[in-house]
């Protein structure tokens, strides 16, 4: 193709990805466009274009930083609210307060902290939900405003007359240990303390072992990038031409010479992205063996056997 | 999360369009709301961020009126694609009965398609299901951008990359112009219901 055809056809896509929010896509193809002016030794008005190019380049990373930035989680319409609470509560229950209070959890969930605290507040009233209603508040103060809101909330219910002992001390371990998680120590005071210092030990639970059903990956093709050789710090594409568990094995033809040379058996693949119908993973192989193909229509390539060894 | 109400004979069930970041899950359900006039319930509702893009979800309700003597209804969501809003996604993801795939076919978004059916894989996990057996089918979206000389990838490729353990029903698709939309959400509702059925024997 003629060199200008090209960077018209260049600058085109880049400008389809700008349209379309494709932010990297466009500015790497835009700065595929400079160096292809750069390139072209007699280009009358070459300054001009570049400045017109890099303009483009500087706007997209405005928008980069916008969307990287965003959002501060705005505050939805009453209307959005609503839908929100009726869309997201997946109670199976018919029961009333159970409802409301996965209603209330779904906003803060959406970030929608400032209603879903007057709707958790309101279901404090209620004995069945109130320290499910608790914890949803702590997480609120959480997320919203900080641990030290929090622990305040903690010390006003500590205070008041709202809670049953045991009720509270299933709101302080919940706090406690959410707070540790962020690498908080605080010492909540308890209510049970005096009473029986045995009960924290009965309610221990027991996380049931889920079992993980293990599903089998089939890689279909893998990339290396070569820490040595000529092809060093690119990355090459196989397909995988057959796999029996953590062994991939790949045909490289005669023609990629230097690619065979650089296959050495033993030699190990730090850098090397799995492609597989249902996932893609970075990791590490060796290189098990390397065998000419002596018959068949095949005759002359290589076939490499890697064996993944992390991912 | 299908609602059964057997008494009145009505079933409401979800529906997500998943994938990467802008390869056009909430045009598609744009062009259904402009289209499908007579199947839709009420406002389509967007939640959306900087450029467009979804912050929270898109929700469009629909109604398929009687099959097999049960009025149903259908949910219809987006997910948000970029990759940081991975516990939205997650939370608009649950309680799902079938699925739609868009992916990307533009070259430059190969690996983001991949990574955005892993994504689905591992949060459908976590809530119990498999991506074997979920309904389940894919739209390669874009293609019109071929016409233009933009590098798309071929669909074999993509079936390769995305297709080859799944085997669910894909189409070629272009949200923009409607190609492919009707055909992927139809083949979408098939499958749903009859996944519905098979575990509630709803029909009569
Ligand atoms: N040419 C072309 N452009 C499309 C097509 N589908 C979507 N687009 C464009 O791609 C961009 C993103 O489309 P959206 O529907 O917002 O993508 P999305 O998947 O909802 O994106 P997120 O909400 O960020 O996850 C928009 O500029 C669309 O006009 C298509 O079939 N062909
Ligand atoms: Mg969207």
């Amino acid at each position: 193709m003629d060199i200008k055809q090209r960077l018209k056809a260049v600058l085109q896509e880049a400008e389809i990805y700008r349209s379309q929010g494709l932010i990297s896509e466009a500015q790497s193809k835009y700065k595929d466009a400079v160096n292809i002016v750069n390139s072209i030794e007699k280009l009358k008005n070459k300054e001009s274009l570049i400045k017109a190019i890099s303009d483009k380049i500087d706007a997209l990373k405005t928008t980069k930083e916008k969307v990287e930035k965003g959002p501060t989680t705005p505050e939805l319409s009453q209307k959005a609210q609503d839908l929100i609470k009726n869309l997201f509560a997946f109670s199976e229950s018919t029961d009333q307060d159970s409802a409301a209070l996965e209603g209330a959890v779904a906003l803060a969930k959406f970030g929608q902290f400032d209603r879903a605290l007057t709707e958790l507040n309101g279901l404090l009233k209620k004995e069945k939900v109130r320290v499910e209603a608790a914890k949803n508040i702590l997480q609120c103060h959480l997320a919203s405003a900080g641990a030290d809101e929090a622990i305040n909330q903690y010390q006003q219910w500590y205070t008041g007359d709202l809670f049953h002992a045991n009720q509270l001390e299933a709101v302080r371990t919940f706090l406690e240990e959410v707070l540790a998680k962020k690498g908080v120590e605080a010492n909540l005071p308890s209510l049970l303390e005096t009473i029986d210092p045995q009960l924290e030990e009965a309610v221990v639970e027991v996380q049931p072992q889920v079992e993980v059903e293990e599903e089998f990956l089939d890689i279909t093709s893998i990339g290396i990038t070569f820490d040595a050789g000529p092809r060093k710090g690119k990355m090459v594409e196989f397909d995988v031409n057959f796999q029996s568990g953590n062994m991939l094995s790949l045909i490289i033809s005669k023609q990629e010479n230097e690619l065979i040379e650089t296959l050495e058996e033993r030699m190990e693949l730090k850098d090397v992205q799995f492609f597989s119908p249902i996932a893609i993973f970075n990791g590490a192989g060796v290189v098990a063996s390397k065998t000419k193909i002596k018959t068949g229509p095949k005759q002359g390539d290589y076939c490499v056997d890697i064996r993944i060894v992390s991912t | 999360m299908a609602i059964f109400n057997l008494k009145k004979r009505e079933i409401e069930c979800k529906v997500v369009y998943y994938g990467p970041g802008r390869c056009g899950k909430t045009t598609n359900l744009e062009y259904i709301f402009g289209a499908y006039k007579k199947q839709v319930k009420g406002e389509m509702v967007s939640i959306n961020t900087e450029g467009d893009r979804t912050l929270f979800f898109d929700f469009l309700p629909i109604g398929l009126g009687q099959i097999r003597g049960c009025d149903v209804r259908v949910q219809l969501y987006t997910v948000p694609g970029q990759v940081k809003y991975s516990s939205t996604r997650k939370l608009v993801l649950r309680g799902v009965d079938g699925i739609v795939f868009v992916a990307d076919s533009l070259e430059v978004r190969r690996e983001k398609n991949m990574l955005s059916l892993k994504d689905l894989q591992s949060n459908l996990k976590e809530y119990g299901k498999s991506i074997f057996k979920v309904p389940l089918v894919m739209q390669f979206n874009k293609r019109d951008l071929a016409e233009q000389g933009i590098p798309l990838m071929s669909v074999e490729q993509m079936q390769k990359d995305l297709n080859r353990q799944l085997q669910v029903p894909a189409f070629e698709g272009s949200a923009v112009k409607g190609d492919g939309v009707g055909v992927t959400l139809k083949e979408c509702l098939k499958l749903t219901l009859q996944s519905l059925q098979r575990e509630f024997k709803w029909a009569q």
